[in-house]
């Protein structure tokens, strides 16, 4: 990986919107009431290792990677193919986009508070490995269709 | 045009929720500190790969072979498990020394 390593925080940590006040903090409708009690005892003390921008490079990189050329997209494409105003078809799909990784942030940080930290990296990085190994395979999967097509055709 | 914009909307959050995406943004999220930072970064994305995708159209395609962006898509997630799963392994012997006069299990 070549992110680049910030040991310390740097000048957007200390006072920027998005680090201090987490999605959490601002939605007391959302599922983080629901274990104040529990989640008191065991709040972990959250280590100085992960500067901002290192987390928002790694999380933008794989977003981007991974959803390049993916469905979203082709939904994008038809709708705004049909509709002939790209500009709407834009706005929709990217207000939509953000909602849902909100959902995916706020989703995680519930479960955070449910599970055991260690417990939830190694699900995570379980999730993340067969994530891996699943889109790889497809990518082979699908070269090896397009090698197919152009030799003989099987059957 | 609202209907446009709502049809889009309700297209696109649908077909995202529960996606290999939302996934890896929820383990992003639940194991790191810094949910800003994750909801920003997958936000930005997210938008530029639909802004790609709105201005290039299907010539994209044809400029960067999509089989070759899931491959590099795996391999990242790959690191990342991998880097999760060490950190998981790492992470319990702080944890278990604090209980090791009692027994493994903690029974409440």
């Amino acid at each position: 990986m070549s992110t680049p390593e910030l040991p310390s925080p740097g000048p957007l940590s200390s006072g920027d919107l998005l680090g201090e006040s987490t999605p959490l903090g601002l939605s007391p409708d959302g599922p983080a009431v629901l274990d104040p009690s529990s989640g008191a005892a065991s709040t972990p003390p959250p280590p100085p290792s992960q500067a901002w921008l290192q987390v928002f490079l790694t999380t933008a990189t794989t977003v981007f990677l991974a959803e390049l050329g993916d469905k979203t997209q082709l939904a994008a494409l038809l709708l705004s193919a049909q509709s002939g105003r790209p500009a709407v078809v834009f706005v929709g799909a990217s207000l939509a986009l953000i909602c849902s990784s909100l959902v995916g942030v706020l989703l995680g940080r519930w479960l955070s508070r449910l599970m055991a930290p260690e417990q939830l990296e190694r699900a995570a990085g379980v999730i993340m490995v067969v994530l891996g190994l699943w889109l790889g395979r497809q990518a082979v999967l699908h070269l090896a269709a397009l090698h197919l097509q152009t030799g003989p055709v099987l059957g | 045009m609202l209907a446009l914009l709502t049809s889009t909307f309700v297209t696109v959050f649908l077909a995202e929720l529960g996606d290999k995406t939302q996934l890896a943004i929820v383990s992003l999220s639940g194991t790191s500190n810094r949910p800003g930072a994750v909801f920003a970064g997958s936000a930005f994305a997210l938008v530029l790969a639909s802004l790609l995708g709105a201005a290039a159209g299907g010539s994209l395609s044809s400029i960067i072979a999509p089989e070759a962006l899931q491959l590099a898509a795996s391999v990242g997630f790959l690191i990342l498990g991998a880097r999760l799963i060490l950190r998981s392994n790492g992470d319990q012997d702080p944890p278990t020394e604090a209980v090791a006069s009692g027994s493994d299990t903690p029974s409440p």
